[in-house]
């Protein structure tokens, strides 16, 4: 297998980005780039399919690009992943710009642009490709989240993103510099070898193991911050609900997956020595009160939220909680099968989550028209009596993300739960579980408003737009997301490949 | 030993010298003027008149130029290293970094076309 | 040969005025010359630890990487700025008020 091969996903998203960006500037007017950005996303995510069909890529091609990048069966797990949101991610911008009079063709250049970061973050073995990537997926999501020109809260939610989101990174890189004093190297295996070693007797010199720890600390902060986790979450409902739907679709999905992924890495292999990740004084207490915090946190608010869009976004706070409580799992006191399997629950979780999330706001700008977007729950009202075609997948994405079986989203919460018990976390799993109860209420309450309620006499009612591509996104999302509930059984198989490849 | 610390001290005593040494040469060397005349409170003694406010605001042009400046600029930042070495790496390196400036054009060009780089 | 924790104490210093820069002003233009501040401080480390792990210029690398992003960040960001601006007739960032619970 040739190098080219083995990075076909990744070439392919920047050939395709490029070229966008150019069919962009040399079209005379209205091309449609939307389905180009989606057979960009698509041939990328098949070649990722295809090599792990093959078998992954070999060790001896791997070599040659390691350590910064890892071409490992995680990677292309997530590049799948990954392609998928931005796939289903640019549908959805096809109807949406359009119809919103927001046109301009070089948002599918950024979505794809910004996609290789997020490709480059999952497969980054190494500080410095792991920054790039997380830059390159940055400073694209933020040119998307300010792309309503005219929208004064768009550029307000953009300006607050970029603004705590710029200063995260700055404080991460911090933490790199200092891990990269500490240890004399950048590579995540290297700092592991370095961390475990017993020549390295940080723990004998009090000032090296302080850098070392303020380092983690940094680090952490800043990929708290990327997953939004309470209390570094935010940004998380002002970037949301000012960005125009389609990306805060990308955000919550491509963006989230990728950020996750990312620290899987640093925290289970950089950080997977005895010291750091020991549960007296490690990295594992601290994400597991994140995990609570986030969880409890964000279904709280999310509960007396009356943007519907505003919702969601603390609803993916809220469920990068659970994922933080998959991430505790995937450490387990060091107990490979339960380790295994919180790691494989993470990538089921996300990938299911992928589809649900961003099937969600697909269904969300369903709803909605120029000037008459759906927005509050009053908006929603009765909608699924006039228009039961737009309602019936909003209701299946709503009952996934609440974890209602047979959806694909209760068994990613499950695997979670199972994961964590089994990691000997009970009591993460409870409340994680009562959380969940939690947040059905406010999902519950949308298909309330949905089917039980009809709109207020005299009230300004959304109609519902109409779009080849995003109903072939719903279409799409749907069957997806009930092939991973009804048959999850082999996307878990995968899953548990890929999480062994991690190390 | 601390010849680093020395350079330093150096700088300093150097950089300072060439401050209070103009300035108190200024003072020697300076035209007086006769009296409390208005041409000593204008922002020049001598030359342009300023003409508006210093608090103008500068037109939203300006900051895309500049923009594009320092985006273009700082990539040199990898081609710097990499001429310098180049005669080692040989022929892979420099169809590496032609690639790279290849990209760094069609990003130019893309702000060409989308009329960015026009004073309209 | 002046030691390396000189550079590393200015470099800390310098984040940590960034760092503050950042949280107390409320002018953007402020905050973003905060945040190259804070960048520049790490570069400044990077460059500084490496003289300690002579034998690669891992630092060094990484400095110039961080340079070129830090551009990037800042042009997307002055243009971020500029539009906010455009639509609210001012740069400071308690403006931004429409977006709340």
């Amino acid at each position: 297998m040739s190098l080219w091969f083995a990075l076909s996903p990744l070439l392919i998203l920047s050939a395709g980005g490029l070229l966008l960006m150019l069919a962009d500037a040399f079209s005379e007017k209205h091309t449609d780039l939307a389905l180009g950005a989606f057979m960009t996303f698509a041939s990328a995510g098949i070649f990722a399919v295809a090599l792990w069909i093959m078998g992954g890529v070999p060790a001896e091609v791997a070599k040659l690009v390691a350590p910064w990048i890892v071409l490992d069966k995680f990677t292309l797990f997530f590049m799948a992943t990954l392609c998928l949101g931005g796939a289903l991610s640019s549908l959805l911008a096809g109807g949406y710009l359009p119809e919103h009079g927001l046109d301009r063709g070089e948002f599918y250049a950024l979505m794809i642009l910004s996609a290789i970061g997020g490709v480059l973050l999952v497969a980054a073995g190494d500080f410095l490709a792991l920054f790039i990537g997380l830059e390159t997926m940055s400073i694209g999501v933020y040119a998307m989240t300010s792309f309503r020109r005219t929208n004064p809260r768009s550029a307000e939610g953009g300006m607050k993103y970029y603004l705590l989101g710029s200063f995260a990174a700055a404080i991460m890189l911090y933490g790199f510099a200092l891990m990269y004093g500490a240890t004399g190297t950048t590579a995540l295996a290297g700092i592991r070898d370095a961390l475990a070693s017993g020549s390295f007797g940080y723990a004998r010199d009090p000032s090296r193991l302080t850098t070392v720890i303020i380092a983690m600390a940094m680090i952490l902060v800043g990929l708290a911050f990327k997953i939004s986790a309470v209390p570094f979450h935010m940004w998380t409902p002002d970037a949301y609900q000012g960005a125009p739907t389609p990306a805060t679709a990308f955000m919550s999905v491509v963006v989230k997956a990728a950020a996750v992924a990312t620290a899987m890495r640093v925290l289970l292999v950089a950080f997977g020595d005895k010291f750091s990740s020991s549960w007296g004084a490690g990295w594992p207490p601290v994400v597991a009160g994140l995990a609570v915090a986030t969880m409890v946190v964000a279904n709280l608010i999310a509960i007396r939220q009356e943007n519907v869009k505003r919702m969601l976004a603390y609803s993916s706070i809220a469920h990068a909680g659970y994922l933080l409580i998959g991430l505790v799992a995937a450490w387990g006191h060091g107990d490979p099968s339960a380790s295994r399997n919180g790691k494989a629950a993470i990538l089921f979780y996300l990938l299911q989550y992928t589809v649900t999330q961003a099937g969600a706001f697909g269904a969300l700008i369903l709803c909605g028209s120029k000037g008459k977007e759906a927005v509050s729950y009053e908006d929603l009202a009765g909608l699924g009596r006039r228009n039961p075609a737009v309602a019936l997948p909003f209701t299946l994405f709503l009952l996934s993300l609440a974890g209602i079986p047979p959806m694909s989203g209760f068994f990613g919460k499950l695997f979670i739960f199972q994961s964590a018990i089994e990691g000997g976390f009970t009591w993460l799993a409870v409340i994680g579980l009562l959380n969940s109860v939690l947040a059905a209420f406010y999902y519950l309450r949308v298909l309330v408003f949905l089917y039980m309620k009809e709109p207020q006499p005299g009230a300004v009612e959304a109609v519902p737009m109409k779009s080849g591509y995003v109903t072939a996104a719903m279409v799409l999302a749907s069957a997806l997301v009930l092939y991973f509930g009804l048959m999850p059984g082999r996307s878990l198989d995968m899953a548990i490949s890929a999480a062994q490849s991690l190390m | 030993m601390h010849s680093g610390w020395l350079s330093v001290f150096a700088f300093l005593v150097v950089s300072s010298l060439i401050g209070f040494g103009l300035l108190a040469a200024s003072r020697v060397i300076r035209v007086r003027s006769k009296s409390d005349s208005p041409l000593k409170h204008r922002t020049y003694e001598c030359g342009e008149e300023p003409a508006g406010l210093a608090w103008m605001q500068f037109h939203a042009r300006y900051y895309v130029v500049a923009i594009f400046f320092v985006l273009f600029d700082v990539e040199a930042v990898f081609l710097f290293p990499w001429a310098v070495v180049l005669r080692e790496l040989g022929s892979a390196a420099f169809v590496a970094a032609v690639l790279f400036v290849v990209v760094l054009m069609l990003g130019w060009l893309y702000a060409l076309r989308k009329e960015a780089l026009q004073w309209q | 040969m002046i030691p390396i924790p000189a550079f590393l104490v200015v470099a800390g210093i310098l984040f940590g005025i960034g760092a503050i820069g950042f949280l107390v002003r409320r002018n953007v233009i402020v905050a973003l010359m905060s945040i190259e501040l804070m960048l520049n401080a790490v570069n400044l480390t990077f460059v500084a630890f490496n003289r300690v792990h002579a034998e690669a210029h891992t630092g060094q690398v990484f400095a110039f990487f961080n340079i070129a992003v830090a551009a990037a960040e800042a042009a997307v960001g002055l243009a971020i700025v500029l539009s906010f601006f455009r639509l609210r007739r001012t740069v400071r960032s308690d403006a931004g008020d429409l977006l709340k619970n």
